[in-house]
């Protein structure tokens, strides 16, 4: 029985990192177009197939497929911040939290709709990307499932490095914090948007590529993701990357102890998704500013 | 009343009686169903366009109702109009109750909370499937015996006219004001002397009871309920609906409930495409017509009638 | 004679930083008090708090006698206590008329009728009536700081919490302001008036307190305090 607590926790560890380079992406489009991304469960689910499609139509390698799925998750994302969210940045624009919200939620019914058409409806499993299994006394993990969480901390350390690093991370840093200041000192803020919406796409869509051998792909993957994303960035405090991929191991390593612990197994799964977002609910209604938060202007 | 929208209305109102008879049954089920959506759209429309409480949940409150109203006579054999009663006594309770909970949240949080409420309760029903019959549906029995859709197309346009007469009284009255105020300015509203907690929670309670009602009247005429009505898609429909129709204007709502209906089974060729149309649709409006399409449009058309009433000859008294 | 507002041993925090600390503050009827201090000092959190936006972490606050500290702010709206913003707080999209109508029709009793009537008479009286249908929001910065009172006014308040009305406004403007607080306050109503615009200050009020750092540090005449040692310090220090 530990054993099988054990791997649940592992297996929880290796989905939390997922969740976190979610977040993490969630983190940055939030910061900076102080938006709530309600498509990013949908950029994550295109990345999911665009790595298997990659794989399929080019033959490239599946490990490639990630950095494939990332550029096309990045020039999506990017495409829909040039045509549709430029009203934000404009002052006569009114109710901007409205708008982002109505909009992405638009995006997502878009994107999930026409991968049904596109990729039909019944799930599709892309290569593994390492075959067989790591074992070491009780514990038993598809190579998949360790290149996965690798892969992420490999994201979420470029992530941290880029934002803190590079002059491109430090603009970004800057406009979250002022708009009007960073326009002073000449950061072309309009390229920042861009770059913030594509690089929080981008990250999404590299976890869909991860996660697409373990779980296989379907056009509604990135509901459930979506909603979970929401309860870490809100756990680890909006605007915090740090915070959200802390938070983010957290729910992960959770819902694997929920799973083993939960009484009746046959429910267990079906609430495992319900567990995310119950959690998330109470975070709203006791910590709506997460743990980890620094205080942040209002949505609206 | 302007003279443009009486006019209007009562056109509509002419053709909403007597559109069963010059259809066939197909399209008098679309009828139904629209009227049906129109019911949920005005409802949204009313908590989130005018009231700003920006809620993702409200097809929650349809699938509670419809459930609730199912199995209350179901399991206590009680007559279909008091399970509709008592499911509809709930929906808004549990309304307030949420709306309660959420004073705290506004704006993209009280959306993420509300839309993983629904999801829970969705996700509840689905998986209860002793109770519920989860995704093979559960079977309910119809409100009338008949092969006809006229009593149930009379009774669906009866519960549309009296939600929207309530709902639009409330708004006209001193709450309309104060539901606005609270969508402009919430602090201001608090400073102004309007009870704010109080006002919210009614909202929120009003808004799910017609959701609720809208719900107990789906199960009956469908005659099986499944857990998808309470889905992200669905909800998804309905805010096409309100936002294309108009979302700040009750009536503008359910235009755009008719005509998102109306295109949805028109477009049924299409397929899968037609949520990508729809959601293709919902961003276009957004993007250019914020205050809705459909909005701008009967704004347009209601000028041509004082226009022509000026063309008259000269007699009446000015506009 | 019990104050008509009265804060005691008033506190208040934000995550490590005490904003307010042991306040005693009491307002009698028919006074026309300045709050000032430095930035920081806490008098917009004072403020927030004798108005129920803010729920205080300690102490008890005394409305006509009565405890009213954790009520909400539209009731201490309903009893006479009104405020305007630092930044003004409108109903953007709504008309000049319907910013009025709100808390003109907030009470059980009020009718439409009186409401207008008595919304178009606070508007003349601050010079707003041409603008009675126009959108709150397109009005000029000066004219919306004027329409915040015409809010507080339609409550009947008996007691005005001004939250830097002086800011940003022109001289003109400052002297109309100045004017019809004067008239007001004639009229048996209370004001506390909070601003940087110590000249401004000066001429209207009759009392003075100065807070710094979250503490009361002078309370007195105008002159009284002009030459307090340690209000100078506070000023100085920043």
């Amino acid at each position: 029985m530990l054993d099988y607590i054990l791997i649940q926790a592992l297996n929880g560890l290796v989905i939390g990192v997922i969740y976190a380079v979610i977040a993490a992406g969630l983190t940055v489009i939030f910061s900076i177009l102080k938006i709530v991304n309600f498509a990013h469960g949908e950029v994550y689910m295109m990345g999911g197939y665009f790595g298997f499609f990659a794989i399929a139509l080019l033959g490239i390698p599946p490990f490639a497929s990630v950095i494939v799925a990332m550029l096309l998750s990045f020039a999506l994302s990017v495409l829909f911040e040039r045509t549709l969210l430029t009203p934000l940045y404009s002052p006569t624009t009114e109710r901007k939290g409205d708008y982002g919200i109505l909009v992405t939620f638009g995006i997502s019914i878009l994107l999930r709709n026409l991968a049904i058409i596109l990729f039909g409806p019944f799930p599709l499993r892309p290569p593994s990307f390492f075959s067989g299994s790591f074992s070491a006394g009780p514990i038993l993990m598809s190579w998949d499932r360790i290149f996965a969480a690798g892969a992420g901390v490999v994201m979420l350390v470029g992530l941290l490095l880029f934002l803190s690093r590079s002059a491109w991370g430090q603009a970004l840093n800057a406009v979250s914090q002022s708009r009007e200041s960073a326009a002073i000192v000449g950061i072309n803020d309009r390229l920042v948007y861009t770059l913030a919406f594509g690089l929080g796409g981008g990250l999404a869509g590299g976890a869909g590529a991860l996660v697409g051998p373990i779980y296989a792909l379907s056009p509604s993957m990135g509901l459930v993701p979506d909603t979970q994303a929401f309860a870490i960035v809100i756990l680890g405090g909006m605007g915090s990357v740090g915070g959200s991929i802390i938070a983010g191991l957290l729910i992960g390593v959770s819902e694997g102890l929920f799973v083993a612990l939960f009484p009746d197994p046959s429910r267990s799964l079906a609430y495992a998704q319900a567990f995310s977002l119950l959690v998330l609910m109470v975070v709203l209604l006791f910590r709506p500013t997460g743990f980890f938060g620094r205080a942040h202007a209002a949505m609206e | 009343m302007r003279s443009g929208n009486l006019a209007g209305l009562g056109c509509i109102l002419l053709v909403a009686l007597v559109f069963p008879f010059l259809v066939d049954t197909y399209w008098q089920t679309v009828g139904i169903l629209a009227i049906f959506y129109a019911i949920v759209a005005a409802s949204w429309a009313l908590l989130v366009g005018y009231a700003g409480q920006f809620s993702f949940g409200h097809m929650g409150f349809v699938s509670l109702g419809a459930y609730a109203s199912a199995l209350l006579v179901q399991w206590l054999a009680i007559p279909i109009p008091l399970g509709m009663a008592g499911a509809v006594v709930l929906s808004t309770i549990v309304g307030a109750g949420v709306g309660f909970i959420c004073l705290r949240m506004r704006g993209p949080y009280l959306a993420i909370f509300t839309m993983a409420f629904s999801e829970v309760l969705r996700i509840v029903l689905l998986t209860e499937n002793e109770v519920t019959g989860g995704a093979g549906g559960l079977e309910v029995a119809p409100l009338f015996h008949t092969r006809s859709n006229l009593p149930s197309y009379y009774l669906a346009l009866g519960l549309l006219a009296a939600s929207l007469g309530i709902m639009s009284l409330m708004v006209a009255s001193r709450w309309g004001l104060f539901f606005r105020a609270i969508r402009e300015n919430e602090q201001a509203a608090a400073a102004g002397g309007v009870r704010v907690v109080r006002f919210r929670v009614l909202v929120f309670a009003i808004a799910s009871g017609f959701a609720g009602l809208a719900g107990t009247f789906y199960g009956p005429f469908i005659g099986i309920l499944t857990p998808d009505i309470g889905s992200v898609d669905q909800m998804g429909i309905v805010v096409a609906m309100a936002m294309i129709g108009g979302a700040e204007s009750l009536p503008a709502a359910v235009l755009g409930a008719f005509f998102v209906e109306w295109m949805y089974e028109a477009l049924r060729a299409y397929g899968e495409w037609r949520l990508v149309i729809f959601g293709a649709l919902l961003l276009l409006t957004m993007r250019f017509a914020r205050n809705g399409l459909l909005a701008l449009a009967w704004n347009q058309a209601v000028r041509v009638v004082p226009a022509w009433r000026r063309t008259q000859p000269a007699g009446g008294a000015a506009e | 004679m019990a104050a008509l507002i009265e804060a005691i041993g008033l506190t208040m925090r934000f995550g490590g930083i005490v904003a307010v600390r042991e306040l005693d503050l009491a307002v009698n009827q028919g006074e026309l008090v300045g709050l000032i201090g430095p930035n920081g000092s806490g008098k917009t959190t004072t403020i927030n708090m004798l108005t129920g936006h803010l729920s205080p972490a300690g102490g008890r606050i005394q409305l006509r006698g009565e405890r009213a500290d954790g009520l909400p702010a539209d009731r201490f709206a309903m009893r006479g206590v009104g405020r305007t913003f630092q930044i003004t707080q409108l109903f953007s999209r709504m008309s000049v008329l319907e910013n009025l109508l709100v808390p003109g029709l907030v009470r059980p009793h009020s009718t439409w009728d009186a409401a207008r009537r008595q919304a178009r008479l606070h508007l003349e009286f601050l010079g707003l009536a041409a603008l009675e249908a126009a959108q709150a929001r397109t009005l000029s910065g000066g004219q919306q700081k004027l329409l915040e009172l015409g809010r507080a006014l339609m409550l009947d308040a008996t007691i005005l919490f001004l939250d830097e009305p002086f800011a940003g406004v022109n001289p003109y403007l400052r002297d109309e302001i100045i004017r019809l607080v004067q008239q007001l306050h004639a009229q048996g109503r209370t004001f506390v008036v909070v601003d940087h615009d110590l000249e401004a200050i000066q001429r209207l009020v009759h009392r003075l307190v100065v807070m710094s750092r979250g503490q009361k540090i002078a309370d007195g005449t105008v002159n009284a305090v002009r030459d307090d040692a340690e209000v100078i310090r506070a000023y100085a220090g920043v």
